[in-house]
């Protein structure tokens, strides 16, 4: 009837982007990130990975509605490094984690299937 | 930024066990990272990772007992073999055809009749598929070799129908899901007391042990109770629902969630052409992501909603996307003639 469609809880709608920043006016070093089309999935990664680094002073996300794919991403640093460059070291170095975690996988898978063989 | 370590040996990051597997299920353990990340791949196999499914039913003849509607569904619900789905089909939104082609489905057709006394049962293996499909062969792992049951025809019933199967995800429709199920499981011995167990007298004694207790040390009597602990190893039981083996869901959940956040970096060195050091453009996520480009990164971007990056084709309004006269969402069945 009239419900959206599925495709949209994961495209990018025209003029949409993934990822937008809005600095927080109240504080220093604050920014809330509004991500488009993602969910808890990307969300609570990013948010404990942020929670790593040691200049992150606050990390935290919520889905303002759950019919709307989207959700806020708020971020404060130190005065060492700015939401954005940590938000893009912590995306780098997930990206890091998983690509040594598929090579890991890759090998232990081979040698899983060798002793399945030879068993 | 030294904050991440840039320099990983073997024993950094994400560690990979394999407690068991075969062609179907997969056991592993996960340890040396977090909650979240290991959620992370648990929901992005369920829901992200793409495989080939039936999306469109041309509907000949159907004088089953069955009605359109539901055959169509059941038809969908078949899984089809999408291993290397990536190297072999395009979506179909991606693709320049006007409603879907050989580069972006795959054709199955199938036709039974039931001409005998007995009654007729149509396997998922009478699915025929078309000359030249490099993928979406119906899976078949019973012993029979004859798949899930599609329908039943009694003596002078005929099914005439032509498939088309096309590349989705699982968020879209759970059809296109690659798993069946994946367990999930921490802390078998409850030592962070995330779980509040009920019980009638002891809890020790009612509830059953997990099978993956013997994997952890037990906690030792009177041990205090360590507020700062957080669960560091998981166990996750991937259960493939056919179209691929567990090793490529989990390799290709890594590569989905590589390129979500690929996505993230990319927007951001997208809009800063005012130069502050993002310039390294778009990667894919399979290569090696240094920690060199990073630098500047002044306060007060120019925020988007400019020049937003669109998936399917420029331009137009209201129905001129490609989504306009696009059949989606479920199970289409085109057209039902002949009937009775």
């Amino acid at each position: 009837m009239n419900a959206p469609d599925r495709f949209e809880l994961f495209l990018l709608g025209d003029g949409e982007t993934k990822v937008s920043m809005e600095q927080d006016t109240r504080q220093p070093n604050a920014a809330i990130f509004t991500f488009n089309k993602e969910d808890h999935t990307l969300g609570n990664l990013l948010r404990a990975t942020l929670l790593h680094n040691e200049h992150v002073v606050f990390s935290a996300y919520k889905v303002p509605h759950p019919l709307f794919p989207k959700f806020e991403l708020r971020v404060q640093t130190d005065e060492e490094t700015t939401p954005k460059e940590a938000l893009l070291a912590a995306c780098q170095s997930l990206i890091g984690d998983l690509q040594m975690l598929s090579q890991k996988l890759t090998r232990e898978w081979e040698l899983n299937k060798i002793a399945r063989d030879t068993s | 930024m030294d904050d991440y370590d840039t320099i990983y040996g073997s024993d950094r990051g994400p560690q990979i066990t394999i407690k068991e597997a075969d062609s179907r299920h997969a056991q592993i353990v996960l340890s040396n990272c977090d909650l979240a990340f290991a959620n992370a791949l648990r929901r992005i196999m369920l829901a992200e990772i793409p495989t080939i499914a039936i999306d469109i039913v041309e509907i000949q003849t159907n004088t089953s007992v069955i009605p359109d509607e539901f055959l169509c569904h059941r038809l969908g619900m078949v899984p089809l073999d999408s291993t290397n789905i990536d190297d072999k089909l395009i979506y179909t939104r991606d693709c320049f055809c006007d409603q879907y082609c050989e580069r972006c489905s795959v054709t199955l057709s199938l036709h039974a009749r039931c001409t005998g006394e007995d009654n007729v049962t149509v396997y998922a293996r009478d699915l025929v598929i078309a000359e030249g499909a490099q993928l979406g062969s119906p899976v078949i792992n019973d012993p029979e070799g004859q798949g899930t049951v599609i329908c039943k025809l009694r003596k002078g019933q005929e099914l005439r129908l032509k498939c088309i199967a096309k590349k989705g995800i699982a968020k879209e429709h759970a059809k296109w899901a690659p798993t069946a199920a994946v367990g999930f499981e921490y802390d078998p011995w409850n030592k962070l007391r995330h779980i509040d167990y009920w019980y009638e007298e002891d809890a020790k004694e009612e509830w059953p042990k997990s099978k993956y207790a013997d994997w952890e040390e037990p906690p030792i009597e009177g041990e205090p109770f360590n507020y700062d602990a957080v669960p560091s190893r998981f166990y996750l039981d991937i259960e493939s629902a056919g179209s691929l083996p567990p090793d490529e869901i989990l390799q290709q959940g890594i590569k989905y969630l590589q390129e979500k956040l690929a996505a993230v970096i990319e927007t951001f060195s997208n809009k800063n052409e005012t130069g502050d050091g993002f310039g390294d453009g778009v990667r894919s996520p399979g290569q090696d992501y240094s920690m060199g480009g990073m630098g500047g990164g002044g306060a007060g971007y120019e925020t988007p909603y400019q020049g937003g990056r669109t998936p399917f084709g420029g331009g137009g309004f209201g129905g001129a996307t490609e989504y306009g006269g696009r059949l989606m969402g479920g199970h289409k069945c085109v057209a039902a003639v002949a009937m009775g």
